[in-house]
């Protein structure tokens, strides 16, 4: 076994992962607050590389520079689809009704990009894609150093917003409990709304960084879902700390295991890791232990 | 209970509806005859228009209808115009059955043309053999296709089991001092890929170049950036990459560049052949020194070839470096079939099938094409071709050696984007 | 009345039966063998899914199980290319029910909505097995003995395997709803936990539902792997097929019997339809989940129900004009 190896695998999945992480937590709030999974969430990701990649080969902006439009842009489109579809959703089945019109959803806009940018694989190519900085003998991809610090500064910005604000004050109310978050005067839809928008926007910047280090186009959306699925039932459905450190946790665990026994057997790594970890605390790692069944 | 009983009707109506819509549809048969006097001849061809192989399917498509253009100059096929049927089949071999199906037996085609990737030639073969239909293709390669006893198929191109013999020939004849010495074999889970990294392996490893690294990632994945980094740390210093396609070339070589590391040699089975596709998606620059083995290139000098870039250029634009291999094998096919037809004198199918398992030597663009009893066309040759300086435009045979049109190759290969 | 609903069935019964008679074009029986499939796997699905309210969307194991069922066992005991092949077909469904007991003990422990992820996790470990191990082909997946039928024989006996497969799982759910197990699984959808109080043994319960589910899928998967003459991990354990029956299922109307029969019925042969005739598989996704939201927001029960109730509060209202009583009322509050 190669000991550089192993430590490039950890020294990736860390800052990979970290971008994983915040992809989830947009997911994960929505479900907290709303008992909405968003499975359109791996198209929107694309959605936002799309835009980025529109954005740098049209205008030529920069990729980081053009977050200041598509951060904004594809929080519109959140509200839009909740507005649209989500607002409709009710009853006890609610959540497995979320998941299927989520899909619908994410169908028409794989079908609507695979006709407006064709499904060849694109990356996002800017000066700085390939450059890497050397630190202590082992090689730093700077878009992958960029990637880690903007979903550092993003995580925090929402944290801030959640702990230090009256918007986060509600939304905290309806994560703990929706209906005495009503009663108490909290307007949960308005809040439900504002919350999938936040949680459809972070993909823009995801987005960025994904199309940026991988080649995509949009059926690559199947994998990155079933990714952050994982991610968030291994951290504990709507727990914030739990998606973050899932997403790193998960993302380093496949890395490894790609090293140890080789890529083939990463992807079955973590989730056996996720059905193990079910199978100990079925409620993920920091889920609340709720007493309703449904 | 009335509420019941209406759910039923409803039922009835839907389903009724439903089956008397495609009742509406005409019934049909195959039709293994040719067309009547005056009328064009069609030929049936499912390609990957979307999906995975999209890319591919459309040089598949150039080729194809570059053959037919030709053909049509020149009179068309025994007097009947040629016209071809294109489908799209999404990659999915549970489409590509229907598809070629619905060629047959609602289109009416005379003739079928292969689809692209061995993964959907299989399928497709199985089928069109249930109505006595040959099967000649040029991206079906695959060990797999050839055992699976089937009469109807013929493979114009390369079997890809040999494709890396030249360039390992070309590695083992380098003088002892200059001779790489450590080689990192990293291949995708795939059929096209996997076996020819093995038979490279043993030209090589006897010759003293020691493998440091042997794996298979998963064809579906995305992030190659843990495994092209697995690769950088073992620092070997000729890197033979298994891929299908030019994104997973251009993704190893990105992650490449990230951690620094710069091969001496650095060839991939598939990727760096689709001309101006591979060049647009890597950089001209970055582009100088990679290598990929296949049996045909756009500076080829067999007559018929040199004609159809040509030709080529002229419709497309471009270079003829920046041909795509898959163009040629498109037209090969075509020119297979036509010089069938025109010795069997028809478009029986069962008599084409039996003239190409004759023995018989055709010459297409690709060289000759000769096909044994699993209709595979062994005798085609291997080259090993190279992307030369930083104009993307150079694109050069390096091996077998002592071919006149072998050029000297760059090596070792010169750092990135320099 | 029960004699109207009878007599429907069988209409239908006979117009499926006498379809390829009468539609001898090749392409087309393949698009109705491959509608009739997915209708089983619709309905089987529905059978635990619609009636429990545990959304699977991990379905693909079972198809993809009973199709490597087929090819390795007709492979490995060197089986003439024929119909007695069709004799595995149970077998597939088998070792797909017997796959679904520990992944159904390891899945339904957990919340409805974790269940989903759980059998999305499933399906990727299980397609990820399949593809790294060598019994199964890898990537280069399995050939199975060639059936050398003609072209005008060839759909016929897949067709009417299927079409059976269909008759089963419509004879099953119509059972099963009419029985104490089926009432059972239809409380744990409206209230789990009452149901647990009331005495319902939810896990036993939900793990047969499960496991019924599975054997009817694995065998539409072993007649799958048969039909096609040749299997791929990648595309027997296919994501899409998750969710396809799913939003087949509830297309036409979920829990209902003749709802997934619909829903699988249009949408796949639409689907196959489009494809062959379009060449355009982004339009087909734009439609199919245009269609989707469509349904969901006009007719949220599908559409199955919503015709059934648009005819029944017609029929209440003709009656209602005649004898003054509001009928649609009792009609409504009924359901």
């Amino acid at each position: 076994m190669n000991v550089t190896a192993l430590i490039d695998a950890a020294k990736d999945g860390i800052l990979t992962g970290s971008l994983y992480a915040l992809m989830a937590t947009g997911l994960t709030l929505v479900f907290g607050v709303m008992d909405i999974i968003n499975v359109a969430q791996g198209i929107l990701v694309i959605v936002g590389a799309y835009l980025s990649y529109a954005l740098s080969v049209h205008f030529g902006i920069d990729l980081f520079l053009g977050l200041l439009i598509t951060i904004p842009t594809l929080f519109v489109v959140g509200i839009v689809i909740e507005r649209a579809f989500l607002g409709r959703l009710k009853g006890p089945e609610k959540t497995a009704m979320s998941i299927l019109v989520t899909y619908a959803v994410s169908l028409v806009i794989e079908g609507s990009l695979n006709m407006i940018f064709s499904v060849n694989p694109v990356q996002l190519h800017a000066w700085y894609v390939n450059k890497s900085f050397v630190v202590g003998g082992y090689h730093f991809a700077f878009i992958y150093l960029a990637g880690f610090a903007l979903a550092v500064v993003l995580l925090s910005a929402l944290y801030y917003m959640l702990y230090r604000t009256r918007f986060g004050v509600s939304v905290r109310a309806s994560l703990a409990d929706q209906a005495s978050a009503a009663l108490v005067g909290i307007d949960v839809r308005r809040v439900s709304t504002i919350c999938f928008g936040i949680g459809v926007a972070v993909t823009a910047a995801g987005g960025m960084i994904y199309g940026a280090t991988t080649t995509f186009n949009a059926s690559t959306s199947y994998d990155l879902i079933s990714r952050l699925l994982t991610i968030i039932v291994l951290g504990g459905m709507g727990s914030l700390g739990g998606a973050m450190l899932a997403g790193v946790l998960l993302v380093f665990v496949g890395n490894v295991v790609g090293v140890i026994a080789g890529a083939v057997w990463s992807t079955m790594a973590y989730y056996v890791l996720l059905i193990i970890v079910l199978l100990v605390r079925p409620q993920g790692l920091f889920g609340k232990q709720s007493a309703r069944v449904a | 209970m009335n509420r019941k009983g209406k759910l039923f009707r409803t039922l009835g109506v839907t389903s009724v509806a439903a089956v008397s819509l495609l009742m509406m549809v005409t019934a049909s048969g195959a039709s293994s005859s040719g067309p009547a006097k005056g009328q064009p001849v069609k030929i049936g061809i499912s390609l990957s228009l979307s999906g995975d192989f999209s890319a591919d399917g459309q040089a598949f498509k150039q080729g194809y209808q570059l053959w037919a253009a030709d053909v049509n100059k020149t009179g068309g096929l025994l007097g009947h115009k040629v016209v071809l049927d294109i489908v799209s089949d999404a990659s999915s071999p549970t489409q590509v059955v229907t598809n070629y199906q619905k060629l047959i037996s609602t289109d009416h085609v005379n003739l079928t043309f292969g689809p692209f990737s061995s993964l959907l030639t299989l399928p497709a073969a199985k089928a069109v053999s249930r109505y006595g239909y040959a099967m000649i293709e040029g991206a079906g390669g695959a060990p797999s296709v050839f055992q699976a006893g089937l009469h109807n198929v013929f493979d114009v191109a390369l079997p890809v089991a040999n494709s890396l013999v030249p360039f390992a020939k070309w590695i083992t004849a380098l003088p002892k001092g200059q001779r790489p010495t450590t080689v990192a074999y990293v291949t995708s889970n795939d059929p096209f890929t996997q076996p020819q990294l093995p038979v490279a392996m043993k030209i090589m490893q006897p010759a003293g170049i020691k493998t440091v690294y042997n794996k298979v990632f998963p064809a579906e994945v995305t992030d190659f950036t843990p495994i092209a980094d697995a690769v950088a740390a073992t620092k070997a210093q000729v890197v033979v990459l298994g891929s299908t396609d030019v994104p997973t070339v251009s993704a190893f070589m990105q992650a490449f560049e990230q951690s620094g590391y710069t091969p001496k040699v650095f060839i991939a089975t598939a990727g760096p052949d689709q001309g101006s596709t591979f060049i647009k998606a890597v950089g001209a620059a970055n582009a100088d020194g990679i290598m990929v083995p296949n049996s045909w290139y756009g500076l080829s000098a067999i007559p018929a070839s040199k004609t159809m870039v040509a030709e080529y250029i002229k419709k497309y634009g471009g270079t003829p470096a920046g041909v795509n291999g898959d163009v040629a094998e498109g037209y090969a096919v075509g020119q297979v079939a036509a010089a069938a037809v025109k010795a069997t004198g028809g478009f029986d199918n069962a008599k084409i099938i039996k003239y190409l398992h004759s023995g018989v030597m055709l010459q297409t663009v690709l060289g000759g094409a000769q096909f044994n009893a699993l209709g595979m066309n062994p005798k085609m040759t291997a080259y090993t071709f190279q992307w030369q300086g930083a104009t993307g435009t150079k694109f050069l045979q390096i091996s077998p050696i002592g071919d006149p049109n072998t050029v000297k190759a760059v090596f070792p290969k010169p750092a990135w984007g320099k | 009345m029960l004699k109207t609903k009878r007599l429907w069935w069988v209409l239908a019964l006979g117009v499926f039966a006498g379809f390829p008679l009468v539609v001898t074009n090749p392409s087309y029986q393949t698009i109705a063998f491959y509608s009739l499939l997915y209708m089983a796997c619709a309905a089987s699905w529905n059978m635990f899914s619609g009636y429990s309210g545990y959304i699977a969307l991990g379905s693909g194991v079972f198809y993809g199980s009973g199709a490597f069922t087929m090819a390795l066992i007709s492979i490995h005991t060197h089986m003439a290319p024929g119909a007695a092949m069709f004799w595995l077909v149970p077998v597939g469904g088998l070792v797909a029910a017997a796959f679904a007991v520990p992944l159904g003990w390891i899945g339904l422990r957990v919340r409805r909505h974790t269940f989903v992820v759980i059998t999305i996790a499933f399906f990727f470990i299980f397609q990820n097995a399949a593809i790294n191990f060598s019994f199964t082909g890898g990537t280069a997946g399995l050939n199975l003995p060639f059936i050398t039928w003609g072209f005008s024989y060839y759909d016929l006996p897949f067709y009417y395997v299927a079409l059976g497969l269909v008759i089963f799982i419509v004879i099953l759910s119509a059972a099963v709803r009419r029985s104490r197990f089926g009432l059972q699984l239809m409380a744990i959808r409206d209230d789990e936990d009452r149901a647990l109080g009331l005495g319902v043994k939810v896990a036993a319960v939900k793990l047969t539902g499960f496991t019924m589910s599975a054997f009817t899928i694995g065998m539409a998967g072993a007649v799958y792997a048969m039909f096609l003459g040749q299997i791929y991990p990648q595309f027997a354990f296919d994501p899409m097929f998750d969710l396809s029956i799913a939003m087949m299922a509830f297309f036409g109307g979920m829990g209902t019997l003749v709802g997934p029969l619909v829903g699988a019925l249009i949408l796949e042969s639409a689907q196959q339809y489009l494809t062959v005739n379009f060449s355009n598989g982004s339009l087909y996704l734009i439609l199919l989940g245009g269609l989707f939201l469509i349904v969901f927001m006009f007719m949220p029960q599908g559409i199955v129900v919503y015709v059934r109730d648009t005819v029944t509060k017609k029929a209440a209202r003709e009656k209602a004009a005649v004898a003054s009583i509001d009928l649609a009322m009792a009609e409504g509050s009924e359901t």
